[in-house]
């Protein structure tokens, strides 16, 4: 078949099937394309990005200072290492478990995959480097990138037994670049989309244990535990986050004796993992309803401490089941740091956006839609990365079909 | 052994011991309910060290039930249940205890999918009996070659056919070292032509010497290998008796509308 | 030899370990919350800050926009004003996501190349972006600073007219407990044509056509009716710099509802398209088997498990509306979490008024939970 013969049959197969067909393809398409042509001419021609240009570095890191810049470098850095190191292990396990060796792909086939794979990232990371005017910047983003491969590479060396190990290196990292980050900058003045970050990745990391507790006394054979664990789900799920930020931002001075009342984002970081808690044991409890009851049957009968039982034989397979889960419940928690910075006033990044607008040179010229359409975009790029890494790892962590 | 057994008489009662004569299960006036549903009545059985019995029955008339209460994966309601000399009551040591003693063979295999052969039988060993790794694994090769697949340790459960799953279950119980054997109907998932290799290891286990109770539907295990047979319905042993007593004198009117179904 | 076996030492039981543990569990969350309430007790009485709900009575000096409340009256009527501002943006939100995802939901599945790509890029543009940034997107971007003065405002025909005072639909006019009463009978009566035509189908194996039957007398019925109780319909009429008629949405309504909406609307999608692809193909095929037309297959075979699959993840969204609606707050609609932080910002007491806050939340949840759940049986029950 020609190539001109496959273009026709894919337009009628796909544009074309028949008369209503081609009316609603030919109304629709204009439509579309007016829409394009509008979106495309606000963003190269219309729209004023010198807001955006200005304050890259408030969207980014906030009020960060330059002097304790290399504490931000050595955080990405890090992170880069540690999550090339754990993907490195889970993919040779995953060649391990499945019995076939490495694919090797061609450089050129290799960066393909990782354009189609990443291409969201690649864009947000491609528009914000554009937009800086050092070199600095790119740099940090090419060893990065460096650090990920390398760690990538040694990460497929590990021994087999390591996941406890990587679990609490992760668990480590992320205390120490805390620590190693508000060490130079109080909490309080940290701002822009490393704030988001950091409140969702602290929260969902500090909140597993309560989530996993939650779950394991949903379930529970013990009818005092089950029933308070399922007030605690229901009552945490039932109220809206908004309301429980803003009676913790208001109320907290009543409920903690007067002396160590914490900051704004101690509190919001307090209510994140309170609230995401009860999420997560509903992910952690899918999970372990997925464990077949053979599986505890078969522990206990080899005479297994239930202790061993949960942690040596359920909850590695409960868990494995919702990595997927997981991870749109990190998504959820992302977009919703937002709402710290709406009831606690805390500097993220959709009030730096806003705040952008009230400077002296962009005051009352309506540029909020240009900070906001970027800032958003940030986002996007952010959640959809996830969410599309998510469904890749379902896909091949073959969840359902176990 | 008394002659009487020997010959196939009827055995009134399932209380009379083959084996060597020492009692090593005794269950007593047994009950347990579902809910409403009486699922045992009355249920008196005693095993022999070094005795296999097999029991047999329609589904549903609680042989799985029996032998699931012998480990206390289920709580029996009534009566006594006695292991070893261990009796199974609400002491969590004595329940230990008898898990630790009993091992279990399930129809479905229940192997750990997430740990490979050889952490799947070491598991337990190092968990429970303490045992340093390098022991551990060492007895797992023994184990292994014992039901004849050495060669499968680092493999995955789901990377092995049904038959070989179920060899690795029976050494991961083995690992253990039980003075029980408890099997619910060990061959009922397997495909026909893999049946034959998972009753040949349970066979060599009954030859060593092994304390036996099978659940199963395999007419011609029971035949060669168990010292007595009994027969369960609605909840009730039925009959007992020796294999050939079984296969070619039943006495009671359910035993042998139940024989002439299935063979 | 007795029949039972003797107890075992206590320390030993599983009995009694079982009930020790759950004892000591409930003492630990017993304490800590005691902490936290003693604290409340505390530091409310050294603020001189009363604990009750007394508040309710005092006046709650602060107005509501686009509403008649007087700072007069007390904060339990406030409450009450939110709680039915809420529902006001919860109830259409409802509507109008579920029309508007199920239609991109079963676009997504499209035959048509650009409908399925542009529900596409729609859904997962959406999905991944903060809510709490589509609102502040719709309320700053379009309204406050998109919105046209009154005399210059957008207008599409009789149907809508938007300006910086809001947007402007056409609406009923009279009473609108009569026009819900008829709309109630005139769907009853449809619903008794449908069953009736099932029946001639049943009896006769003509075939029922109850859609083409009942729909055209809800119409009918509906219309006349609200004739004839005293409805109208009244449509927006711009002149010059006064506009009249119609049903006016404050903006900060507009521009919540369409944030639910729009947000909404994109996971409702995503549950739809997944749902009827979770249907199996067998399924389909065996209904093509039987010669069903693709209609039929739909209607009969793949719609009634697609919906059944659909149901509890969309009462979830459901769920997620209702407390979303609460970020109300941050554009100033008066919504139930705003009333309350006004209302704490004028020296109500803090603790007692946020929970009594969440406790509404929590009521508003059972009541959607439990109207998913009875439409949840019901399928079941179809199903079975």
């Amino acid at each position: 078949m020609s190539r001109s013969e496959r273009v026709t049959d894919w337009l009628k197969a796909n544009l074309f099937r028949s008369t209503a067909d081609s009316i609603v393809s030919v109304v629709v398409g204009a439509i579309a394309l007016f829409v394009l042509f509008r979106i495309v001419r606000f963003v190269f021609v219309t729209g004023r990005w010198e807001i955006v240009e200005t304050n890259l570095s408030l969207y980014v890191t906030g009020a960060w200072p330059d002097a304790e810049m290399w504490r931000l470098v050595a955080t990405v850095l890090l992170a880069a290492f540690v999550s090339g190191l754990i993907a490195g292990f889970i993919a040779r396990s995953r060649e391990i478990e499945a019995g076939v060796e490495a694919v090797s792909l061609s450089p050129r086939a290799r960066i393909i995959e990782l354009v189609v794979r990443l291409w969201p990232l690649l864009l947000g990371l491609a528009l914000v480097l554009a937009l800086t005017r050092t070199v600095m910047p790119v740099l940090l983003v090419v060893s990065a990138a460096v650090a990920v491969v390398l760690g990538r590479m040694l990460g497929r060396l590990l021994p087999r037994r390591s996941p406890p190990w990587l679990a609490a290196l992760a668990v480590v990292t992320l205390l120490g670049v805390v620590w190693l980050m508000a060490n130079g900058v109080g909490l309080e003045s940290w701002g822009g989309m490393l704030l988001n970050i950091f409140l969702a990745a602290f929260s969902i990391t500090l909140c597993f244990p309560l989530g996993v507790m939650l779950a394991l006394g949903r379930r529970s054979k013990y009818p005092v535990v089950r029933l308070l664990s399922v007030g605690y789900i229901e009552l945490f799920r039932g109220a809206p986050l908004i309301a429980l930020l803003l009676m913790v931002d208001v109320a907290i001075g009543f409920f903690l004796p007067q002396s160590i009342v914490p900051s704004s984002p101690v509190r919001a970081i307090i209510v994140f993992i309170l609230f995401t808690a009860a999420y997560m044991a509903e992910v952690v409890r899918g999970g372990l309803q997925s464990v077949p009851g053979g599986q505890v049957e078969a522990a206990k009968a080899l005479g297994l401490s239930p202790i061993s039982t949960t942690f040596r034989i359920v909850l590695p397979q409960a868990l494995r089941n919702v990595i997927p889960a997981i991870v749109g419940q990190s998504i959820s928690l992302f977009k919703d740091t937002t709402l710290a910075g709406a009831a606690m006033g805390l500097a993220d990044l959709l009030n730096s956006a806003q705040a952008s607008t009230a400077q002296e040179q962009f005051r009352g010229q309506g540029l909020i839609v240009e900070s906001l359409v970027f800032v958003l975009f940030l986002f996007w790029v952010g959640a959809y990365t996830m969410s599309r890494e998510s469904q890749r790892l379902e896909r091949r962590l073959g969840v359902g079909n176990r | 052994m008394s002659d009487e057994m020997m010959t196939g008489s009827v055995m009134s009662d399932a209380t009379q011991v083959g084996g060597d004569g020492e009692v090593m299960i005794e269950v007593s006036a047994m009950d347990k309910f579902f809910g409403d549903f009486q699922a045992l009545k009355n249920i008196d059985v005693k095993v022999g060290r070094r005795e296999v019995v097999v029991v047999i029955g329609p589904s549903g008339s609680g042989k799985s039930t029996l032998i699931r209460c012998i480990n206390r994966l289920e709580e029996h309601d009534a009566g006594r249940i006695i292991v070893d000399g261990t009796e199974l009551s609400d002491d969590v040591r004595n329940i230990q205890e008898i898990r630790r003693e009993t091992g279990m063979v399930f129809q479905q295999f229940n192997l750990f999918p997430h740990l490979t052969v050889m952490e799947n039988i070491t598991l337990a060993p190092r968990l429970v009996r303490k045992l340093p790794a390098a022991e551990a694994e060492a007895k797992a090769m023994q184990l292994l070659e014992r039901v004849r697949i050495p060669e499968q340790a680092d493999k995955y459960p789901g990377q092995l056919s049904g038959g070989q799953q179920q060899r690795v279950a029976i050494a991961r119980s083995l690992a253990m070292q039980p003075k029980v054997m408890l099997f619910d109907e060990p061959t009922s998932a397997l495909d026909p032509e893999m049946i034959n290799e998972v009753l040949e290891v349970m066979m060599d286990l009954a030859r060593e010497g092994m304390t036996m109770i099978v659940v199963t539907h395999e007419m011609g295990f029971a035949r060669e290998v168990a010292d007595r047979v009994v027969f369960m319905a609605d909840g009730q042993i039925v009959e007992v008796g020796t294999p050939e007593h079984f296969f070619t004198n039943p006495q009671e009117p359910r035993t042998r509308e139940f024989l002439s179904q299935i063979l | 030899m007795s029949a039972e076996a003797q107890r075992p030492p206590f320390w030993r039981d599983v009995r009694v370990l079982g009930w020790f543990f759950q004892l000591a569990v409930f003492a630990i969350v017993v304490a800590i919350v005691g902490i936290l309430v003693n604290n409340v007790r505390v530091n409310s009485a050294n603020q001189g800050i009363p604990t009750g709900f007394s508040f309710l009575d005092q006046p709650s000096s602060f107005e509501i926009p686009g509403n008649d409340f007087r700072q007069s009256q007390p904060v339990r009527d406030a409450l009450v004003e939110g709680v039915f501002n809420t529902l006001r943006v919860v109830v259409a939100g409802l509507v109008l996501a579920t029309l508007l995802g199920v239609t991109l939901g079963v676009g997504r599945l499209s035959g048509n190349f650009l409908i399925r790509t542009i529900t596409r890029v729609y859904v997962e543009t959406i999905r991944n972006i903060p809510l709490l940034g589509l609102l502040i997107f719709f309320y700053i971007g379009l309204v406050l600073t998109a919105f046209p003065r009154v005399e210059d405002s957008w207008i599409v025909g009789s149907l809508l007219v938007a300006n910086v005072r809001g947007v402007t639909i056409p609406w009923i006019t009279g009473s609108t407990i009569a026009f819900l009463v008829v709309v109630a009978i005139a769907a009853g009566l449809a619903w008794a044509v449908n069953r009736w035509r099932l029946q001639v189908n049943e009896r006769s194996g003509e075939p029922a056509r109850g859609g083409l039957w009942a729909i055209p007398v809800l119409v009918l019925v509906g219309f006349w009716g609200a004739f004839f109780v005293g409805n109208g319909i009244t449509t927006p009429e711009l002149d010059g710099r006064s506009l009249e008629g119609g049903m006016t949405m404050q903006p900060e309504y507009f521009a919540l509802l369409l944030a639910l909406v729009i947000y909404t609307s994109s996971h409702i999608a995503e549950i739809v398209r997944g749902s009827i692809q979770a249907v199996p193909k067998g399924q389909v095929e065996a209904a093509s088997a039987l010669a069903l037309s693709s209609w039929h297959r739909l209607r009969h075979v793949v719609l009634p498990q697609a919906l059944r699959i659909a149901v509890p993840p969309i009462g979830n969204q459901y769920l997620n509306l209702m407390k979303n609606s609460s970020l109300g707050f941050v554009i100033s609609y008066f919504e139930i979490t705003k009333v309350t932080q006004t209302t704490v910002g004028n020296r109500s007491p803090a603790v007692p008024a946020f929970l009594l806050l969440i406790v509404i939340y929590l009521v508003l949840s059972l009541i959607i939970s439990a109207g998913v759940n009875v439409v949840n049986r019901r399928l079941q029950v179809v199903e079975r």
